[in-house]
This record gives structure tokens, sequence and C-alpha cells, in this order.
């Protein structure tokens, strides 16, 4: 047996990607997302991430509000910059994890791990049960999860202060 | 409009920044405030208050009456983080509930799981905040735990603490050896001998009397300490067994099995054995402390110098040493995990010939571990000696000033080897106490977890007559409305009414709601509002193990205990005949593959058994149904995932048990519901379509769809 594996071929790959061409996207006057796809208005559309960790800008799904899917973006960088600012606003509120700056403290009490930590210059405390479970790192990202199912972010732990890496340190690996 | 009971709180604006934000209804309205700003709602032509859930945050929208399909002229009222998801699903119950109704309640404060002393919310599973526990309730608690034992173990300390005391009365004749018989020069060589001798026999008769009474009590403590842990487990289990489906599906069953097992033997370790030392250690400690004062104060003075240094820094050590080992342990549970993955998909790796892949991932986190074991055992070698240094630091003091007291004249030889024998009973307790508030911290969290369980109040109505039941199998659901999570109703404005004997075929897609009917039926939920009474009664006021024996029914997955095929059926009614197992079986058509098995009836199945296949435990979930004779049947996809000539048998047996029951059959496979009266099509938790299979086809709606859609597929499968 090869080591290179063959290709899924293109007749395999049915999943119709959305292109500039056709698709394009608004904001309705409520507020909400649209998109006319393939000349059919939709008035408000859900943009999912297939691999929101892995590939937050790439294969978007698009369903309408009965969850039917109505087409994928592969990589939302092929459209032009408006279109590009309302798929992220979109995304941006559908997604919401805060990144923490700064880690103030970590305490256990009975098998309940208390962060206090600074978000967006502000202060916020959360629990996390599970530390090994809830807490993922993917490349230079930590995602936090909390007891709540909050999601919490550090985009680079490097960066954080030494402080704040000494306290996260012992729940990473 | 601030304060009101119907109050919520929302913290996101419409660009995701935090921020303080308020909902209020009252009156019909919602009143929304976020700064400043006040806004206010009519609901009057709003259908409904729906809670949009995303990932990290969520959203209210109100729904207009006649609004588009899409939902795009929906009215969004505010955003919020996952926090605030419990109590706006309660505010938005209470404003459905005003919709549907007119009438306006309030918000059920005890469903939104938040602490109201810190504000946090409690943990999965748990209804006591872990953070704000307070000493009062652990204490209790304990109390109660422990009373019923309290005199035995009294009795086990008491016994333990003479153990000790007469070890520790030891010293003080190994000094009278030295300054009356070693070094007395006055003394005759006999004389001496002679009172070496006698304190040779007193110093082993001391020691073997602590033995025997340090026997008697841990003889006494294994009795408390076995006694403790079956009375918890038995309570423990007794509990879960009559917790509701609601309550139980809140906890996993790993996490069930842990509160059985690890919790139990993690309280019982702490009562039985620190309880017991506790008093022992402080009773030799005072006795000791005595002792060491009528020796020489200021050399006591002196041993307790180092005493808060050395607490402070074991307290400290054991805090940085856990978090380290914590790490490791957590390391060693990925290597566990991963090994475990490995073994149970040996079958799939090997059939995708990925063996390099995964042993190149098992290399990478056992090296992971043996990088953290490495870092964890080189600081504990490297810190310590240091702390047995600072341990043993009092004793080179005492040495050095004693010695000088000796030399001085106003200490004895035997004086000084009986307070430096001493130091050690003084160290003992302190190390003790210092490891003792990790021992607490297991201990609490054990507890809590426990009573949280035993605490727990059903959320079931106790029926007021135990001798109620019913007397037949009609029917009726008035608006009920359910939801397994309190901001996601999952059934909606159900009103159906089944009469005593027909046959109810449920269809709709998946997730449309159909099982979640089936558990309200059974009683493993209560409706968030709406009744269902069964032959006139609200099933709340029977008690549950009356209508649960008239109750029966067959799952697409059939659970078989471990034992024989006989017990497995006979589970249904226990001590029923032996010819009454055999006809359930004829029934069921399942007589003729039991006898073909190698020990019949009496052959065992299960894990550590022999293999049934899916059609063959099927047929014996049918014998248990058919040996229940129940009122009311549940047949909940029964026949899926079979073969066509088993599931003709099964059909079959099927027929010959609905006779005469009011029964309710899921079924994806439309033509097993050809026989049902009637047709309840469920979509998105509302009954969408009813009618007999004539009647819904031509309608030509969701049914006939869904019959249009089967018979495309058996086409293309032909």
């Amino acid at each position: 047996m090869s080591n290179t594996m063959d290709k899924i071929s293109p007749e395999t790959l049915k999943a119709e990607y959305l292109t500039p061409e056709n698709c394009e996207f608004f904001k309705s006057e409520t507020g909400f997302t649209g998109a006319k796809i393939n000349g059919v208005l939709h008035n408000r559309i859900i943009l999912k991430r297939a691999m929101p960790f892995a590939s937050p800008s790439d294969y978007i799904c698009i369903t309408d509000a009965e969850k039917n899917e109505l087409g994928i973006i592969e990589h939302i960088s092929d459209f032009g910059d408006k279109q590009i600012k309302i798929i992220n606003s979109e995304l941006e509120l559908r997604y919401f994890c805060p990144v923490i700056t700064e880690i103030s403290s970590i305490k256990e009490k009975m098998g309940q791990f208390y962060f206090d930590v600074t978000v967006k210059g502000k202060k916020k405390s959360f629990t996390v049960k599970d530390i090994s479970k809830n807490i993922r790192m993917h490349g230079e990202n930590i995602d936090i999860t909390d007891v709540d199912g909050n999601r919490y972010r550090i985009t680079d732990f490097s960066a954080i202060s030494g402080k704040s890496r000494r306290k996260l340190e012992p729940y990473i690996y | 409009m601030t304060g009101s009971r119907n109050e919520v709180h929302f913290d996101l604006n419409e660009k995701n920044e935090y921020i303080e934000g308020s909902l209020s209804f009252s009156h019909g309205q919602i009143f929304l405030s976020e700064g400043e700003e006040s806004r206010r709602f009519s609901l009057k032509g709003i259908k409904e208050a729906v809670q949009r859930t995303y990932s990290g945050c969520s959203t209210v929208e109100l729904v207009p009456e006649n609004g588009k399909d899409d939902f795009s002229d929906s009215i969004l009222l505010c955003r919020f983080s996952m926090g605030r998801l419990n109590e706006m699903g309660e505010f938005c119950k209470v404003v459905n509930h005003y919709i549907e109704t007119g009438e306006e309640t309030e918000i059920s404060r005890k469903v939104l799981r938040v602490c109201p002393k810190c504000g946090r919310s409690y943990p999965k599973g748990l209804d006591v905040c872990l953070f704000c526990v307070d000493r009062g309730y652990i204490f209790r608690h304990t109390a109660e735990l422990v009373k019923p034992y309290i005199k035995k173990l009294l009795f086990a300390s008491i016994l333990v603490t003479i153990s000790s005391l007469l070890s520790a009365a030891a010293p003080i004749f190994n000094a009278r050896l030295v300054d009356n018989y070693l070094n007395n020069t006055s003394l005759s060589v006999e004389n001496a001998i002679s009172g070496v001798i006698s304190c040779v026999i007193v110093l082993v008769t001391l020691q073997v009397l602590s033995a025997v009474f340090r026997i008697i009590s841990q003889r006494r403590a294994n009795r408390i300490s076995c006694s403790l842990s079956d009375e918890l487990r038995r309570k423990i289990y007794d509990r879960v067994q009559r917790l509701s489906m609601s309550s139980i599906s809140k906890k996993t069953t790993g996490d069930l099995i842990k509160r059985i097992t690890r919790d139990t033997e993690t309280v019982r370790s702490f009562i039985t054995e620190q309880g017991l030392y506790a008093v022992e250690k402080v009773i030799s400690f005072i006795a000791v402390l005595v002792i060491l004062l009528t020796i020489s104060p200021f050399l006591t003075f002196l041993v307790f110098i180092p005493v808060p240094i050395v607490v402070y820094v074991i307290y400290k050590f054991w805090a940085t040493i856990r978090v380290k080992y914590d790490k490791q342990w957590r390391v060693e549970s990925r290597v566990n995990s991963v090994l475990h993955d490995i073994v149970q998909g040996i079958r799939v790796i090997k059939s995708f010939g990925t063996e390099k892949r995964e042993i190149s991932k098992f290399d990478a986190i056992c090296k992971k571990l043996a990088v953290v074991s490495a870092k964890n055992e080189q600081l504990w070698a490297l810190t310590f000696p240091y702390i047995t240094f600072l341990m043993g630091f009092g004793e080179f003091l005492v040495i050095f000033f004693g010695g000088r007291a000796v030399i001085n004249g106003s200490l004895s030889v035997g004086q000084l080897l009986e307070f430096t024998l001493y130091l050690a009973y003084i160290y003992q307790p302190l190390r003790w106490i210092s490891s003792l508030p990790r021992r607490l911290g297991e201990f609490t969290t054990s507890i809590v977890k426990i009573f949280e369980i035993l605490d727990e109040r059903d959320e079931k109505v106790i029926s007021a007559d135990p001798n109620a039941e019913f007397n037949n199998g009609d029917i009726e659901f008035k608006n009920v409305r359910f939801g397994y999570k309190a901001y996601e109703s999952v059934l909606k404005d159900i009103n159906l009414h089944v009469k005593q004997g027909q046959m109810i075929g449920l269809v709709g897609h998946s997730g449309a709601g159909k099982s979640t009917l089936i558990n309200l039926i059974l009683r493993l939920y209560e409706t968030d509002s709406g009744s269902i009474t069964i032959g006139g009664r609200d099933i709340r006021l029977i008690p549950e193990e009356n209508y649960r024996r008239k109750t029966a029914v067959v799952f697409q997955e059939t659970f078989l205990f471990a034992g024989t095929v006989y017990d497995n059926i006979a589970y249904a009614r226990p001590g029923a005949e032996r010819s009454e197992i055999i006809a359930a079986a004829k029934a069921a058509n399942a007589h003729k593959f039991i006898m073909d098995l190698p020990d019949g009836y009496n052959t065992i199945v299960g894990e550590k058994g022999h293999n049934l296949s899916g059609g063959e435990r099927q047929r014996i979930s049918i014998a248990r149904a058919v040996l229940r004779n129940p009122e009311i049947l549940i047949l909940d996809e029964a026949t899926s995932a079979l073969d066509p000539e088993t599931e003709q048998a099964i059909q079959e047996a099927l027929s010959r048990l609905v006779k005469g029951r009011t029964t309710f059959a899921i079924a994806h496979r439309l033509s097993t519901l050809k026989n049902a009266d009637s047709l309840v099509v469920i979509e998105k938790g509302r009954i969408a379509e009813t009618g007999t299979h004539s009647e819904l086809v031509a309608q030509n709606g969701i049914y006939a769809k869904l019959v249009k859609a089967q018979k495309q597929t058996a086409k293309l499968n032909k």
C-alpha cells in the first residue's frame, strides 16, 4: 500500500460552494443578516463555522431559519471587503468568545476551579469544572469553557504576562 | 421598572460588548432597560417569545403573529452570555404562558441555579454552590452521618488514645534508665542490672499494652468503617432509584457511580481514620507538651520557635506539590484514555492500517507524561530535604541548649534524651495538621456531592391517596407544554384524546418530540404546564408504583440484565409462574430460539454470557411486555433495524400484544403503523396532523410527504 492516499474525486464533493458571483450578503432593516443566493432572496440567514477552532474563516455553512442548508463558503477571503465585514460581524455575534488578557488567580475549591481574569478591560470571574476537558489548546490559542457554557480565549499564550502564564501552566499540557 | 419579581438581567449589547441591562414583564408588557435607555414592548400581536442559543451567547426574540416564515420580522429584544440562559428561559416561559392563557405568573427562582450569595452558577448536576458552601452545612451533615456511630467511634478513639499515651510514656522510662541506672556511679552493678531489667520490662509492657489497645481500636474502627460505608452506599443507591428522570438525567452515569463508590469511600475514610486519629493526636500533643514543659520550659520554647515556619512551609509545599501532581494525574488520565481508545478501536485501526499513527499519538502523550513526572520528581527531590531539615531544626536547638544545660548540671542526660525523644511526638501531630486541609477539602467535596443527592427534593407531585389507580386506558392531554431545559420547550400546546384500546401511531421527523411525548406518558418527566389524565384521573395523583404496574414499553434497544433468559423475562413480573414465562415467550415468538439455546431458559445472557442478536433481544423485550399485561403499551421504534423476516416475526408478536390495550407506537417506517386506529403527526413539538392513514394522505400535508419520500427510498433500494 502506498503512503499517499488518493484524494476524493471532485464528483464526490457534492457540496455547493457559494462564491461572490452567486451569493451576496446584506443587513436587513430589522438588523438581521440576509443573503441573495442564486437569485433567491433570504431575509434572514444563519452562518455557522464548520471548523470553528481549526479554520474559523473557512467552510462557513449558510442555512435559513429552518436550518436548511443553502450553501457553503469555502473561504471568507474570496469575498470583497464589504461582504467580509457583514460575514464577520454576523459570525462575531454568533460566536462569543471574549479574549482573556490577564489571569489574576485560579483557585481550586472542592474540585471546581475559580478563575479571576481580565476580559475586555473588565474583571470577570468564572468557574470551570473538569479542567482537563474544558481547557483546549489550538496552536497558540487556548480556549476555556466555564460551567455555564461561556467561552473564553487566550489568543497568544506566550504574549500574556509571565504571572498569568505561570497561573495557567499547571492546567495545560 | 425595577425590582420586579419578573425581572431578569442581560449582559451583552448588539455588538456583544458587556453591559448591564434588564427585562421585566408586567401587565402584558415587556420593559427593557439598558443604561439610561428604556423601551416598552406590547405583547399584542406577538405569537411567542423565543430564545435562540449560539456559541457562548444567546438572544431573546419576539415572534409576531402571522410573521414571516424566515423569522426576518422577529424583534430582537436582547443578547446575553450563557450564565443568563436559565433565567431568560424562565422569562420566556412566563411571557409565553401569558400569551397563551392571559394569566400572569411569576418566574420560578429555584430553577435559576445561581448562588444567591456569590452570583456564580451552580455546577452541572449540583444544586449547591461549592464556592460558598458554609461550614455549618458540612458540620450538620457530618454530624447526621456520624450520629449513629458516635459512641462506638468515641470508644475506638479512647482506645487508640490510651495506646498512644502508653507508647508516649516510654521516653520517661528511657530517661530513668539512663539517669538512675546507666549514668549512676553510686549504684552497685547488681542493682544497676536489676534496675535495667525492670526498666526493660516496663518498656516492653508499655509497648505490648499499647499494641493490644491499638489492635482492639483498629478492629472497632474497621467495623464502624464497614457499617458506615455500607449504610451510605445503600442510602445513595436507594435515593438514586427513587429520583425522577429529570433529576437523574442532570447527572451522567459515571457521575452517579462515582458518588455511590468513590465519594462514599472518601467520606468513610475521613470519618473513621481522620476522625479517629483527631482525638488521639490532640490528646497526645497536649500530654507531651505538659511533659516537655515540666522538664524544661525554656527548651520547650525553643522547640516551638520553628513550628509556625514549619507549619507554613509544609502547608505551602503541599499546595504547590498538589497542583503539580494534579497535572501529572491528568496527563496519566489522558494516557489511559488514549490507550483505552486504541484498545477499544483496534479493529478500526487495523482495518484502516493506521497503527503507526496511533503509535506516534501514544508516544507523544507518554513523552509528555515522562516530562511532567520528571519535573515533579525533581521538585520533590530538591524541596523535601530542606523541609526535613527545617522540621529537625528545633532538635538542633534543643541539643545545643540542652547539651549546655547538661554540662552546667541544670539538666540530666536522661532528661535531655527524654526531651529529644518527645520531639517526634510533637512534630508528628503538626505534620498531620498540615495535611489536614487537603484531606478536609476532599472530604467536604464528597460530602457535598453525597448530600446533594440525599437532600434532593423530588419534583413529582405525591399522590394523597396511595391506593389511587386508573380503571381504563383512556388518555387525555390538555394544553401540555414541556421542555427538558427551562429555555427550550420541546412540546407545545399538546391536546390529544386517546380512547381505551386504541392504537396511536406517532409520526414525525427526528427530534420532533415523539419520544418526549412517550416520556411524559411513562411519567419519567412532569409536564411544565397543562395536564395528562388517564381514566379521567390526573396521572400525578396516581402513585408511581400503581401507575407503572399497568404500563409496559418495548424500546428499540433492549437492555438485558446479567442473568438468565428466564430472569430477563420475569423482570416484568417477579414471581410469575414458569408456565406464564413460557406462554409470554411463545406469544412473543421467542420460545423457539430460546429452546435452541444451549441451556434453554436458563442460558446466561449479557456481557459474560450468550450473545443474542438484535431480533432475539427484541422478542425478549416483547415477552416482558406480554408478561406485564399492561393497560397502556408503548412501542418505541420496536421493529426498526431488523431484517424483514425477523421484523415479520416481531410484527406478528406485537399484533397479538396490542389487542385491547391503549397503544402508542413510534416508527420511522410508516408501513409498520398500518394497523393504527389513528396517526398523530408531530412537527416541531406541536401536533400538526391527526387522522387515519388514508385521511392524512388525502390531506396532502406532512404525513403525505413522508409517505412519498419513503416510497421513493423503497424504489431506490429495489
